[in-house]
């Protein structure tokens, strides 16, 4: 990806003249205008929408990348949160805000692909174009600090010769950590019993008080916090690659080579249609932000992107999961 | 993090002067509300909820925690001076608190009133201080069969113990029960009940609900209802009570502190169960319980005292289990819910600034109550010039900008209107808002976790009695059922049968006792509060043959 900082400045400078000069060309994107070039972006304020509530961690993705485009390209970001269905009420009400590019929306993948495959939830894959990850967190098998099981083989043998007997607490049915459970029984033979749960406070609590076997748990900041205290001991992890601040081999360095996709991708996206050189803008914007280091420690420094995922390869990203997930959702 | 330290850190929070400014405009409104018959801590919690969203979590629960304590202090005055309880709670004190006014002698009660509430409050705080840590730590033991165990006895005792009609009230709660199943179905994720609509796949909004309810029913009843201002023909005079008032108190109030403090743990029990059950003791330990409803500062003392350390107490529950214990707790836990914070045994470890910084500020509230209430009595009592056509136009508009501003969604607004409609209706034939709420918010706990103990278990009910906590509750709530449907069948026959003393007086409390934060416009047309009195009245007779 090319460095282009040092070029903001003259196009802030150029944006303003526009706007100034042919202030009715920013109603022209409104229009389908299905991948031509707009003239300038941006001229007015941009919308980012969160589909999810206010203080959550795609809120904090949202305002801290939101706040940083702003800065880079010198229009206001308004940050709006449109939680509900799951995500879904918000994702409807960035599509309906027009594809010229200033209706964006944070996903939350593989949420924002999956609803779709389950439920008329009034957009389907095809409806949006991801644009960038801001963050990625993978999931994490945990188990108590005093239970039986040491590591992922222990865990794992027993459940295999014990079907349906350990109780694995997942953040919710439909979510990509119950997802691979499934896949965990369906093509590997090892079957857990998956209890959902409805966020980290609620999981924590359960594998605090003993009341599931493990948890199967967005390793998010908290997470990280229980595992410097010794209270939660990490089995495995689930992304393609160990990561280097969770101490635990991979699920498929454990012998699941295809649990590889739960791992939550927080990125831009822009309703379908989009001009492509305000993907290209924002793709550069983005990754022009994910190396400050204001911005990283904001986010987590663990969780940005070491190499930056721009729009084809979210897309991709995307594609894999609904390749690997439909067919549980759709059955 | 140690009590000490956690309450360190809590007045270091408490003392921050957004949320001092915060604890004294909940206490403020939570009086002028208290005073204001047909205004209750529910209805304005409700109304006022989608206005806290914008402000830090912890000043937010400061605020409403501040409110409903501070309506138990408001709703005193006019039920001493004007025999209309300004909320549901201080029913009671109108029995001896308005003969009081009528001897001469309103100052001393509400005097009398103000200082038992900051000495009940003061020593609910205490006990929440000390008791709520290590409950929070038990807590995190507690699996899916525990909280499915805890929420069916708080619906139970919610709609058997604190109604008038235990079968409307059991309607009620099974509507609430229903309702809560609408929306996406956690454990499978298919969706139930939603019409196709995506607006109601995370179900009906609770906020929504119980705004309408509480908020638009309350509004619609009380505009119906003809409006005149009212006047206070006593003077009020020599706040400070006598030495002898003191002596005659001091144990109605160390009592009432006590056993304020426990009822307001249990569900359904803060509030007017409380101030009930106070009345009812200090009649049986009098030396001459006849003087009762004539006048005794004990049936003053006592029962205001225990309904403010109830209203306190009842945030144990909330803030350790993460189940509300009545309406008022349901709403706030609401308002943390909509803050992205699950209050839970993990609360306490967690977000500490929000468990002690809500601790602390009531130690400060209780205080700031006690300085407004003595000097400031007849201030509040000009509010109930203010005509209720003005202030309901006033607060339908708050309420429908506020519903709006939650998700931004239209939606919320017909949800509003539609159970405003409903709420009017309930409260014109009789069917409690209470049970109905509590049981929508109980339900989705309760479905969830039973579903989560079913499948843990493998399908087994056996794992609802092998545990010792599960098992002792639900033991409990056996009893519970047995003991008052035992009590309801001796009742009849012994109709004309002298009763032992006092138990009259609680099987009364059984049938006046609306539910904690039941709006108090069911007492502005005058019809509880004299059933009430009559009632009692009837019980002294008893006790006397």
């Amino acid at each position: 990806m090319r460095r282009t900082r040092s070029t903001w400045p003259a196009l802030i400078a150029a944006s303003v003249l526009t706007l100034t000069a042919c202030g009715g060309s920013e109603d022209a994107g409104t229009e389908d205008s299905g991948g031509e070039a707009a003239a300038e972006y941006p001229t007015e304020t941009i919308n980012l929408i969160v589909p999810y509530a206010a203080g959550g961690p795609t809120d904090l993705a949202a305002r801290t990348i939101g706040s940083c485009i702003e800065e880079e390209l010198g229009q206001t970001v308004v940050v709006e949160n449109r939680e509900g269905a799951s995500g879904s009420v918000g994702m409807q009400a960035m599509i309906a805000g027009g594809n010229d590019g200033y209706s964006l929306s944070l996903i939350a993948v593989p949420a924002s692909a999956t609803n779709p495959l389950q439920d008329d939830v009034g957009y389907t894959n095809e409806d949006y174009v991801p644009i960038a990850a801001v963050t990625q967190i993978p999931s994490a098998l945990i188990v108590g600090a005093d239970s039986r099981f040491a590591d992922a083989e222990a865990f794992f043998s027993y459940a295999e010769e014990n079907p349906g007997e350990l109780n694995v607490g997942v953040p919710g049915s439909t979510t990509s950590q119950a997802m691979e459970l499934r896949r965990l029984a369906e093509e590997y033979g090892v079957e857990v019993t998956a209890v959902p749960f409805t966020g980290n406070a609620e999981m924590t609590t359960a594998i605090l008080g003993g009341n599931v076997d493990a948890i199967f748990i967005n390793s998010s900041q908290d997470v990280l916090e229980n595992i410097d205290a010794g209270s939660f001991v990490p089995l495995a992890v689930s992304p393609p690659e160990p990561v280097d601040y969770i101490e635990a081999p991979t699920l498929a360095e454990s012998g699941f080579e295809e649990l590889t996709n739960s791992v939550s991708v927080f990125g831009l996206a822009a309703p379908t249609g989009v001009p492509d050189n305000v993907v290209s803008t924002l793709e550069e914007t983005v990754d022009t932000c994910l190396q400050k280091d204001e911005v990283r420690e904001q986010l987590g420094e663990q969780y940005v992107p070491d190499e930056f995922i721009g729009s084809d390869e979210f897309s991709t990203r995307i594609d894999e999961i609904v390749e690997a997930y439909g067919p549980i959702l759709q059955e | 993090m140690g009590i000490l330290e956690g309450i360190g850190t809590g007045f270091s929070v408490a003392l921050d002067p957004t949320n001092l400014l915060y604890v004294f405009l909940g206490v403020l409104i939570g009086t002028v509300i208290g005073v204001l018959p047909g205004l209750g801590p529910t209805a304005t919690i409700a109304l006022l909820l989608p206005l806290t969203y914008e402000i830090e979590p912890v000043t937010a629960v400061i605020l409403l925690a501040g409110i409903y304590y501070g309506s138990m202090y408001g709703g005193t005055i006019t039920s001493v001076l004007l025999q209309l309880p300004g909320e549901a709670a201080s029913v009671v004190t109108t029995f001896d608190g308005y003969q009081m006014a009528k001897q001469g002698r309103a100052g001393p009660a509400l005097g009398i009133a103000a200082i038992g509430s900051w000495i009940g409050g003061t020593v609910s705080v205490i006990g929440l201080t000390l008791l709520a840590p290590p409950l929070a730590d038990l807590a995190v033991e507690f699996g899916a069969p525990e909280y499915v165990a805890l929420t069916a006895l708080g619906i139970l005792l919610v709609t058997y113990l604190g109604t008038r009609h235990p079968v409307k009230s059991l309607c009620m709660a099974a509507l609430g029960l229903l309702l809560a199943t609408m929306g996406q179905d956690l454990i499978t994720g298919t969706t139930r009940f939603t019409f196709g609509q995506i607006s109601l796949f995370d179900g009906l909004d609770f906020v929504a609900v119980a705004m309408g309810l509480f908020g638009v029913g309350e509004i619609l009843y009380n505009v119906e209802q003809t409006e005149k201002a009212q006047a206070v023909k006593s003077k009020i005079k020599n706040i400070w009570p006598t030495k002898a008032d003191f002596r005659a108190s001091g144990w109605p109030i160390a009592r009432g502190s006590v056993m304020g403090f426990f009822i307001g743990v249990l569900p359904g029990g803060g509030g007017v169960i409380s101030s009930l059950a106070s009345y009812a003791t200090e009649k049986r330990v009098a030396k001459d319980p006849t003087r009762f409803g004539k006048g005794a500062i004990e049936g003053v003392a006592g029962p205001e005292t225990a309904n403010n350390a109830s209203s306190t107490s009842a945030f144990i529950p909330l803030l350790t289990l993460g189940i509300p214990a009545n309406v008022v707790l349901a709403l706030i836990f609401g308002a943390l819910l909509v803050q992205g914070i699950t209050p839970g045994p993990q609360l306490i470890s967690q977000e500490p600034e929000i468990f002690w910084g809500v601790i602390a500020s009531m130690y400060i509230g209780n205080l700031m109550l006690l300085a407004l209430n003595i000097p400031l009595v007849g201030f509040f009592v000009q509010l109930l010039r203010v005509r209720a056509g003005i202030l309901a136009a006033f607060a339908l508009l708050v309420t429908m900008a506020g519903v709006f501003s939650v998700n931004n969604d239209p939606f919320d607004m017909w949800v509003v209107l539609i159970f405003g409609i409903v709420g009017w209706l309930m409260k014109k034939t009789g069917f409690e808002p209470g049970p109905l709420v509590l049981a929508f918010v109980l339900g989705s706990i309760l479905e969830t976790n039973f579903r989560r103990a079913m499948l843990t278990s493998g399908g087994e009910f056996s794992i609802f009695f092998t545990r010792p906590m599960s098992g002792t509750l639900f033991a409990l709530m056996a009893l519970v059922i047995i003991i008052s449907t035992v009590a309801g069948i001796r009742r009849r026959r012994q109709r004309s049968r002298p009763a032992t003393p006092g138990e009259e007086d609680l099987a009364a409390t059984g049938t006046t006792a609306e539910p904690e934060g039941t709006p108090g416009a069911e007492n502005t047309d005058g019809t509880a509060t004299d059933e009430a009195s009559a009632q009692s009245d009837s019980g002294v007779g008893r006790d006397r043959s």
